[in-house]
This record gives C-alpha cells, sequence and structure tokens, in this order.
C-alpha cells in the first residue's frame, strides 16, 4: 500500500460502503448500525439508482452493500443490477436468511460479485448466542445453495470473545463447504456499544488471534486487523485507516460518513439529498480532518509503520479521542497482557 | 486491431482481467482487483489512459510518441501487471 498517494487525495472512493436499509429480521449482539425496523426516509429507488450512477461517473470500482439484511429492500436486486450493468462490482453482506435456490440462480447471472454470509460461531450454540435462534442453520443453508454457484462466498464472522476459540472451526466450516473465511473487527458501534464489555475479545485472545492470522494467510480481514498485523502479513493489505480516502459509508437515508463505524452526527459529511456526492467527498471539513489526522501519540512506536495508529472509530470510542490511538492495537495488547502478568506477579 | 494512435507489433493479446478495474487519477493509474481486494498504485501520468486496456491488444503496442526510455518502462510495467493477475492473456 502506498500511503503517499492515498495521502496526496483520489478523485473519489475504490470502494462505499453503501447501508440500503436499516430493517433487519435479526437482531444480533454486536449489530453495528443497530438495525432492526427501516429508518425513515430511507432513499427511494429513483434516489438509490441514481447515487449508482453517479458513482460509476466518479470511477468507484465497488460498493459493498450491508444493512440491516440488504435483500430485506424490495428493489435490492434492481439496485445491484445497476452496478453491474455499468461494470461497479459488489459485495454483499447478509445475514442468509431470504436465500433461495431461485434467489441464488438469479444472483449468478454475474461475476461482478461476491457475497459475504455472516456467521458467528463453528457450532450452534455460539453463533445463536450472538445472532439468535436459528440463525445458523439458515446460514449454512444460504452458504451450501451458494457454494455450488459461481458466487465468490465467504463466511463472515466477527471476532468476539465468545467465539475467538472457533476461529480455526469456522475456517474448517469453510473448507468443508468450500468457500472462503472473512474475519471482521468487533466495534463498539451502534448495538455492538451496548454489547462492547459482553462481547470484546480480551487482550490476549486478540494475540492469539494475531498469530493465527499471521499462520493462515488465505484468511480474509476485510482489513479491519490492520491494527494487529503481524509481520508475516504485511504487504497483504491496508497499513492505515482508510476512511474518506479510500473508502466512505452513505447511510440508508443518504447521509454520508467516513466509515459504517462512525456514522454519528458529528462525523456526517454531507447529505445526498442536499448535495453531490462528488462536492461530499471533496470539500467535507469531516473527510479533510481525517485525512490529515496524524496519531502523534503512536509517533515513536516500532509498529507505527505498521499501523499509523489503528482504527480511529475504535479511538474515538473506548477514548473520545479520535487521535488517541487505537487501545486495542497489537502493541497495546502486549503491554496490557505484561501488566496483567506483573499485577499477577 | 490496435487502437487509432497506437503502434501494433506482433505479440499476444492481453487486457486487464475481468475481476480488475482500473482509473485515472492524478499520479497515474490505480488498478483494483476484487479477488484481494488488492490495489496497485502505478506513477504513469498521463502516459497511459484506462482505455488502453480494456480492447485486447499486443503487449508492444504502445501509444505513440514516447521515447525509448517511456517505451522501456512502460514495457516492464505490462509485464509486471500480466505477473500480478491484473492483465491476462488472451
Amino acid at each position: 500500500m502506498s500511503n503517499r498517494f492515498v495521502e496526496q487525495g483520489l478523485r473519489s472512493p475504490v470502494n462505499l460502503t453503501w447501508e440500503v436499509t436499516l430493517a433487519c429480521n435479526l437482531r444480533c449482539r454486536h449489530c453495528l448500525s443497530s438495525s432492526a425496523e427501516p429508518a425513515a426516509n430511507e432513499l427511494s429507488t429513483a434516489e438509490a439508482l441514481a447515487l449508482v450512477e453517479e458513482m460509476y461517473q466518479e470511477g468507484v470500482f465497488q460498493i459493498n452493500f450491508g444493512g440491516g439484511e440488504p435483500f430485506m429492500r424490495p428493489d435490492f436486486m434492481q439496485i445491484i443490477d445497476a452496478c453491474h450493468n455499468r461494470g461497479i462490482m459488489t459485495c454483499i453482506s447478509t445475514n442468509g436468511t431470504l436465500f433461495t435456490p431461485e434467489l441464488v440462480e438469479s444472483l449468478s447471472r454475474t461475476d461482478m460479485m461476491a457475497i459475504q454470509v455472516s456467521l458467528d460461531g463453528a457450532t450452534k450454540e455460539t453463533c445463536e448466542a450472538i445472532r439468535g435462534k436459528g440463525t445458523y442453520d439458515t446460514a449454512i443453508k444460504a452458504l451450501e445453495l451458494l457454494a455450488v454457484s459461481p458466487i465468490a462466498t465467504s463466511i463472515n464472522t466477527v471476532l468476539t470473545t465468545d467465539n475467538a476459540h472457533e476461529i480455526q472451526g469456522l475456517q474448517d466450516l469453510a473448507n468443508q463447504l468450500g468457500v472462503t473465511l472473512r474475519i471482521s473487527r468487533f466495534r463498539p458501534a451502534g448495538r455492538g456499544a451496548d454489547n462492547w464489555e459482553e462481547l470484546r475479545p480480551t487482550a490476549s485472545q486478540l494475540l492469539t488471534f494475531s498469530e493465527w492470522l499471521a499462520e493462515n494467510e488465505n484468511i480474509r480481514t476485510g482489513d479491519s486487523f490492520f491494527s494487529l498485523t503481524s509481520q508475516e502479513r504485511q504487504g497483504l493489505g491496508l497499513n492505515l485507516c482508510g476512511a474518506a480516502k479510500l473508502t466512505c459509508c452513505v447511510s440508508p437515508t443518504g447521509l454520508v460518513y467516513p466509515c459504517a463505524f462512525l456514522q454519528s452526527d458529528r462525523f456526517e459529511a454531507g447529505d445526498l439529498r442536499k448535495k453531490n456526492f462528488k462536492e461530499i467527498w471533496d470539500n467535507s471539513e469531516i473527510f479533510e480532518s481525517l485525512r490529515g489526522l496524524r496519531i502523534h501519540s503512536c509517533e515513536d512506536c516500532k509498529r507505527f509503520d505498521q499501523c499509523h495508529g489503528g482504527c480511529p472509530a475504535v479511538a474515538y470510542y473506548l477514548k473520545d479521542d479520535i487521535a488517541g490511538g487505537d487501545p486495542e492495537c497489537l502493541e497495546r495488547c502486549v503491554t496490557s497482557i505484561v501488566d496483567e502478568t506483573e499485577t499477577a506477579a | 486491431m490496435a487502437s487509432a494512435g497506437f503502434t501494433k507489433m506482433a505479440a499476444a493479446g492481453i487486457k486487464l482481467h475481468p475481476a480488475c478495474r482500473v482509473r485515472q487519477e492524478g499520479f497515474g493509474l490505480l488498478f483494483y482487483d476484487l479477488r484481494g481486494p488488492r490495489l496497485l498504485f502505478a506513477e504513469t501520468g498521463s502516459l497511459l489512459a484506462p482505455e488502453y486496456f480494456e480492447s485486447i491488444r499486443s503487449k508492444d503496442d504502445l501509444p505513440a510518441g514516447l521515447t525509448e526510455q517511456q517505451t522501456n518502462v512502460l514495457k516492464k510495467f505490462i509485464v509486471k501487471l500480466l505477473e500480478r493477475g491484473f492483465l491476462r492473456e488472451q
């Protein structure tokens, strides 16, 4: 990753996270957006299609759809078809509950799409404790349907203290199903903030996970663990936060934020109903401030070049300081464990 | 068939991989590969337009008017893109 090019500013995001609806038929405890009912005044079909057109004009390569459960939106297929017709690649995060053979067949018409099915445990007990009753079997059924289709499919697992011991089991399950495994970082946003203390992985679990990741280079992380990246994974992905530099997030009502984890009034960069995307990307003060953000407290760290201070969203939520440095970075996990050991001694 | 403004020379045909995209940035070309996903930042300035990669063309089919040094740099760059899977031979 060349930080020099990223920091001088790209003409538009490389990819966009678009939460197309807040509607969801599940109530997962770690949900970053507290999804449940649709938001009031979500973008209409015409507005959504206009946004796809604008993303095409701006050269955005990929749109990552999430929510909510994107397939709860009646016009979702129309939106993704519009993306593919314009050559925009898509990645869909879904809970898999609405998948049928007919839906998979319909989705298989393109080779421009990847699908991530959420599964938060290798066992039914662990998964359903986080995602709710019946979610394990429905996700497995969706994965089985997708595995025999040409669609690039992965299991998406959010690492929590409850499932940290099942990560290898999830990898084995993915191999058995013929899909890949992607592991995402749990962050204290949305319902995840309410359940943060219960679900956050311990420093020891994060260190173990970092070591496991180093041995399993084929595991995708969506770059969400760059603050834990070991030397072995350097060069495989980002070494800095890409919010407002490489990516940004659009809410169901058309508000633009630096990333999916910073969706609050303080971080609102603009409203697509009032300004076009280009204007927001080029001129938003909050985007400018994130592009210029320097985590000075981390600059003396020996790992600074590997993470540049980590995730500003986690620093903001846990320290109320977006420039405060990621409290869950590899170096701080090591320090935390050393402190615990010394206290115990 | 070579596009207008390009000099065609005999070689295997190359094209952008279907899982990849490219666009113009201030520094040059930005490549994206969905399969990683991964990015490649190429400091090519305006020597090569993104459209160059849209049709099948010879590896040696470069824009006219380049200096010898620029031609050599771009030839090496295209080999690198092939090796890294952003382009594929057809």
